[in-house]
């Protein structure tokens, strides 16, 4: 009885809102101390005072799976569901950080994307330090942007499934939200303005590897147009036409693409292009001239990898064949060739060689398939071979 | 190495392969791999004594073929 979801109460995503969390967890919440004495007959008001109360987020912890009281009160916000102005005014707040943190992650289950950004962007700025209850029930530290930066983008968080929302540049494309305005972004402009005075004679690409790289974009994405341009020419005509297939589908390969790319061990490029990730959410009002140029980018990023790849598999499966010699040859001609605008070849060989040498290691190749498939799956989930 | 059947009693049956010195936790990300649930969310049991992430099979003397309990959390 106590249960059961507030009869007045909307759907929420096509669904009775308690559903949003699962089953299992559900129960161990509703068999839970704090739930039984606590929540019961709460109000939007004498939910506010419990909310005052709390002193640290999370899922459920230990070995049986024991919920925290945030977990409770965000339930119980889904059973009774609180207007839109109440959870506003919890986001608002700012004596209170887990009140803030409770409305949020409330708003991100139930709101909708344009309410969602709109709302939970603010608090970016906002860079308390939370308390955080792990799996094991220890305390983590944690700031209030970087969990909201956490649940605009991952989509899992306090055991609970979030709903999907889509990437922020998707919504600014469709013209539904204005491109995010960084609260930093005065002091970036002004950096910028230093910077266009230094760069007045041409990069070359040792300056790309220097130590210290700005971790916001604007320079590095003009120094690397300048780059880009040069190789245009060169490299339009072998990539158009594969271009051209591949642009249809940019959107849905390309955040798989870009994992993909993190695992093959580039170090260098990898913060860089971690950074250009973060940055598209950030800067995108700057950079939009630059949008084609950086999809042009990608491709011939995705098609140098894919190309290294597969002269590195040949290399391994034709080790004595002459024929594969000849190819080898011709494809590293090539290479040359396109690769001259970016991180010099004698590092990429060098990381092939030594992601050569980690693959042998791996079992992956071993004569028996079920079990080179076993060490597979293990390498990829970072656990060593299968000892035989 | 070792093969390790978890049976959930619902249809799911499962054999792994893996080390005598992996720990649990890897136990979990193995069959989270291959049932499709995520691993935090696998409770391996043994009658009623629940299996702790950070030991390792070898310590609790899970012996190749043997039979654990799956359940979720």
């Amino acid at each position: 009885m106590a249960n059961r979801t507030d009869p007045l109460a909307r759907n929420v995503h096509g669904t009775n809102p308690q559903n949003l969390v699962e089953k299992i967890v559900r129960s161990k919440i509703y068999q839970n101390g704090y739930w039984k004495e606590q929540c019961f007959g709460l109000t939007a008001e004498t939910l506010v005072d419990k909310a005052m109360e709390l002193d640290h987020f999370g899922g459920t912890y230990g070995g049986a799976r024991r919920p925290t009281p945030f977990l409770c009160l965000i339930l119980k916000m889904l059973q009774i569901q609180p207007d839109k102005d109440i959870v506003v005014e919890f986001i608002k707040n700012e004596d209170y950080k887990y009140v803030r943190v409770l409305g949020a992650f409330y708003l991100r289950l139930t709101g909708t994307v344009t309410d969602v950004y709109q709302y939970l962007e603010p608090l970016y700025n906002d860079y308390r330090k939370l308390r955080r209850k792990l799996n094991d029930g220890t305390f983590a530290l944690t700031h209030v942007d970087e969990y909201i930066d956490e649940i605009l983008t991952k989509d899992y968080s306090c055991d609970i499934a979030l709903p999907r929302v889509q990437r922020r540049w998707n919504l600014e494309a469709s013209g539904v939200l204005e491109p995010r305005r960084s609260a930093l972004e005065d002091d970036f402009e002004e950096e910028e303005e230093e910077k266009e005075e230094e760069d007045a004679e041409p990069m070359d690409t040792d300056d790309r590897h220097k130590e210290y790289y700005r971790g916001r974009s604007p320079t590095r994405e003009r120094d690397r147009d300048r780059d880009r341009d040069r190789d245009r020419d060169r490299d339009r005509d072998r990539d158009r036409d594969r271009d051209r297939e591949r642009k249809h589908d940019s959107y849905k390969y390309r955040d798989r693409d870009y994992d993909r790319d993190y695992d093959r061990g580039r170090d260098k490029d990898r913060d860089r292009e971690r950074d250009r990730d973060r940055d598209r959410d950030r800067d995108r009002g700057r950079e939009r001239e630059r949008d084609r140029d950086r999809d042009r980018d990608l491709y011939r990023d995705r098609e140098r990898e894919r190309e290294g790849g597969r002269e590195r598999d040949r290399k391994d499966r034709d080790r004595g064949r002459s024929r594969s010699r000849s190819r080898d040859r011709y494809d590293r001609d090539r290479d040359r060739k396109r690769v001259r605008g970016s991180p010099s070849p004698q590092k990429e060989k060098k990381k092939e060689k030594r992601e050569k040498k980690e693959k042998v290691t791996d079992g992956t190749d071993h004569p028996d398939p079920e079990i080179a498939e076993a060490n597979r799956l293990r390498a990829s989930l970072g656990l060593k071979p299968l000892k035989l | 190495m070792i093969e390790v059947v978890l049976n959930d009693r619902l249809g799911k049956k499962v054999r792994v392969k893996c080390n005598e010195d992996d720990t649990i936790g890897d136990l979990k990300k193995l069959v989270a791999a291959q049932t499709g649930t995520r691993p935090d969310k696998i409770r391996i049991q043994k009658w009623y004594n629940i299996y702790k992430d950070h030991i390792t099979l070898k310590d609790y003397e899970v012996h190749d073929g043997m039979g654990l309990e799956l359940y979720y959390n």
